[in-house]
């Protein structure tokens, strides 16, 4: 027992004096931000290792505003509680104006509603998708303080409502999968379908491990659709088209990426799927984005291959850039405010790694706007802080799953905003 | 000096919170013996509740009666109490591991339904709740201090509610049932009867909690009642002492402290290269505190002061 006391001791010594030593290294002049990051999870340390990558690029070149970044990185262990908790210290105890985080949407939630836009700090998470931001933000409750570099279901809809247009449908039933995904992504495409004078015949709700989905397929039949859409995983994909085509329904099938498959392929079969079109977000083909992938590669020994590292990079040079534009002193407010001039479309073009920054802190120095080519394309905000990303169709052929078409960044926002 | 301020009443509020479900969990645990592993249930059916009857009107949900908030945050507690009636009914009658496989399962079956009821909110909870009086404090301090204010009178109330009961004959009629069932019924004591009752009281108590955090974070969502909020609430009673209400208040304080400061000492102390692996290091440190009391003091900070006779304790 006393080994113990004294090796907790060490380590609280150990602890102390590797603090005297990170304190004797820092600058004269250095201004914290916060991150709140489920660091305990395997997935969730690299994405704050990109976030902490992209806090080095910028203090390579001089800092933001004259000042070298700290990132001060807390764990949310997944749980609202400990989530919320970090970012109140954060923004309290260590006055970051500037909170990056959380992954999840349940995390990041709380923490903006009891928070960041309460205390005017600027929030900006790499990986929440939930649609519930959007709406926050429609209602006027984000003050604007509330940013995303991670695309919405909302695009996936919007896609697969332009297929159904180009094939030239005029009605069509919609099926999705009962979770959070399935609903948002149902309601979503709807809604488009409706924007583009489709009518929808049905919305039915598939809950998982039905032994049969008769009684669904039944009621989407009546409405006799020119055409289904699906939202679904490949089990229920598989029953639910089995049973459609069974009782005489349409071949004319859109899907979400989900049954992007090949199991699906082949439990279906072929013979009924060649009117089959799936869609599917997709990494824009830009330099930058393989750039960003080139630069990842050299500094980890790897690809980026975990979810959200793109989009955590981003995220933290944006909200670097905005805060240099913003400059000293900066509160969170005039941070957010600022977002738009270094994602200017009509801005000065700049680059993701530290030739960009330097370059990009020049411009803005001299009052111009810049337009950040970041790992996940030509970044820009809606008026909710929302992005969106270019996306593929797709169909399955002889040999498997064949890309059809891919719609860029710019098509898809072009879309997006016709439909609005 | 005022950020230290700030998060010292965030921090005292959230505690404060915790405490009352902790002492919910005492009633049922501490002074009668029933293992309850479900404490997010109640606690998540009082969260819902609340919001549900005294929020804004949304799409597609349910609820938005935006009742006036005592009479909502009563509300949720009343829900909280009907499920702990019917999971009561249906479970009280196992014991010990049994009854706490029971209510855990309960618990999951809870945080499904949440999840896929879209009336519910779904995966995403319900957000957009309006707090009570915001508009009346100028200042977000100066909010969140009225507000601890009203959680620690609810605290102090809970607390002196609870005292009054276990120094009751009621009290002294739960610990007879915890210790020994069919001593108590041989004495023409119902014991399945004031089983429910103290399981109810107890579930109402941590619906009370549940309530209050959801007012506190404006939102509620299934990733709140997963089962590590059980965990961490019997955590707090047993490091605090099960069956002494003092000690529930402080052992919640000192882990909910633990698990916080934890993870601020490591941000702010750690050398960089192992910033990114202090997520771990914290669930080890908050580990070891766990297991320590376990081993070092296993009937917790305060212990349970067992009067043979209220009068003779009176003499003494």
């Amino acid at each position: 027992m006393n080994g113990l006391k004294t090796s907790a001791l060490a380590i609280g010594v150990a602890l102390g004096c590797a603090s005297f030593g990170t304190e004797a290294a820092a600058q004269d002049c250095t201004t914290k931000i916060g991150a709140v990051l489920p660091t305990s999870v395997d997935w969730g340390k690299p994405i704050a290792a990109t976030a902490q990558y992209a806090v080095d690029i910028a203090n390579e070149t001089g800092g933001v505003a004259g000042c070298q970044i700290e990132m001060v990185l807390r764990d949310t262990q997944v749980d609202p509680k400990v989530g919320v908790d970090a970012a109140k210290a954060l923004v309290d105890l260590d006055g970051v104006q500037l909170l990056l985080g959380a992954v999840s949407s349940g995390v990041s939630m709380p923490i903006l509603t009891s928070v960041t836009v309460p205390a005017g700090v600027m929030q900006m998470s790499c990986c929440s998708s939930s649609t519930a931001f959007t709406r926050l933000a429609e209602e006027g409750k984000t003050n604007g303080l509330f940013f995303r570099t991670f695309a919405t279901s909302g695009v996936q809809a919007a896609v697969g409502a332009m297929v159904a247009r180009d094939a030239g449908y005029e009605s069509i039933a919609v099926f999705y999968k009962n979770d959070d995904w399935g609903q948002d992504i149902g309601g979503l495409i709807a809604k488009d379908f409706e924007a583009l004078g489709i009518e929808v015949t049905a919305q039915i709700a598939i809950n998982d491990a039905q032994a049969s989905y008769r009684a669904e397929v039944t009621e989407a039949l009546k409405g006799n659709p020119q055409a289904i859409y699906m939202a679904l995983y490949p089990d229920e994909g598989t029953q639910v088209v089995r049973e459609w085509i069974s009782l005489g329904g349409t071949q004319n099938m859109i899907a979400a990426n989900a049954l992007k498959s090949d199991e699906f392929k082949e439990n279906v079969g072929m013979e009924f799927l060649g009117s089959f079109i799936g869609t599917d977000t997709a990494s824009p083909r830009t330099d930058s984005a393989s750039a960003f992938v080139d630069a990842y590669t050299a500094r980890f020994d790897g690809p980026p291959s975990g979810p959200g590292l793109p989009n955590s990079f981003d995220a933290t040079m944006i909200a670097l850039l905005a805060m240099h534009a913003a400059g000293e002193g900066a509160t969170g407010t005039d941070i957010a405010a600022k977002v738009g001039a270094i994602t200017d479309p009509n801005g000065t073009p700049v680059t993701a790694d530290a030739t960009g920054f330097a370059q990009a802190k020049e411009v803005l120095d001299g009052g111009g706007t810049v337009s950040y080519q970041g790992a996940t394309g030509n970044v820009q905000f809606d008026a909710n802080g929302d992005v969106s990303a270019p996306a593929v169709t797709w169909v399955f052929g002889a040999d498997g799953i064949e890309e059809q078409k891919y719609i860029s960044l710019t098509e898809v926002n072009d879309f997006m905003n016709s439909l609005q | 000096m005022i950020g230290v301020l700030s998060y010292l009443i965030f921090f005292a509020t959230v505690a404060s919170i915790l405490s009352i479900a902790v002492l919910g969990l005492n009633l049922q645990w501490g002074n009668t013996g029933l293992f309850n592993g479900g404490v997010v249930a109640f606690f998540g059916a009082g969260a819902y509740g609340t919001l549900i009857l005294g929020g804004i009107p949304q799409d597609g949900l349910i609820g938005g009666f935006q009742l006036p908030y005592l009479i909502a945050l009563f509300g949720g507690m009343v829900i909280a109490g009907i499920v702990a009636w019917v999971v009561g009914l249906l479970t009280l009658r196992l014991r010990h591991d049994y009854l706490a496989i029971a209510t855990f399962g309960v618990a999951v079956a809870f945080e499904n339904l949440v999840r896929n009821a879209a009336i519910l909110g779904g995966a995403q909870g319900i957000r957009g709740f309006e707090r009570p009086l915001r508009d009346l404090f100028e200042s977000a301090l100066a909010y969140n201090a009225a507000f601890f204010v009203f959680v620690l009178t609810l605290l102090i109330l809970t607390y002196l509610f609870l005292e009054r009961l276990i120094a009751s004959p009621f009290g002294r009629l739960l610990r007879a049932i915890r210790e020994d069932e069919t001593a108590a019924q041989s004495l023409g004591k119902s014991p399945s009867r004031v089983r429910l009752t103290a399981f109810i009281a107890g579930s109402v108590i941590m619906g009370l909690a549940g309530g209050l955090y959801a007012t506190f974070y404006a939102f509620i969502s299934p990733q709140d009642v997963l089962p590590i909020l059980t965990f961490q609430i019997w955590a707090m009673l047993i490091v605090g002492g099960a069956g002494n209400n003092k000690g529930a208040v402080m052992g919640t304080f000192l882990i909910w402290a633990a698990w916080t400061a934890s993870g601020w000492a490591l941000s702010r102390f750690a050398p960089l290269e192992v910033q990114l692996y202090t997520g771990s290091i914290q669930f080890v440190l908050i580990g070891f505190v766990i297991v320590g009391m376990l081993m070092w003091r296993p009937q917790g900070l305060f212990p349970e002061k067992l009067v043979v006779s209220q009068s003779a304790a009176a003499k003494r």
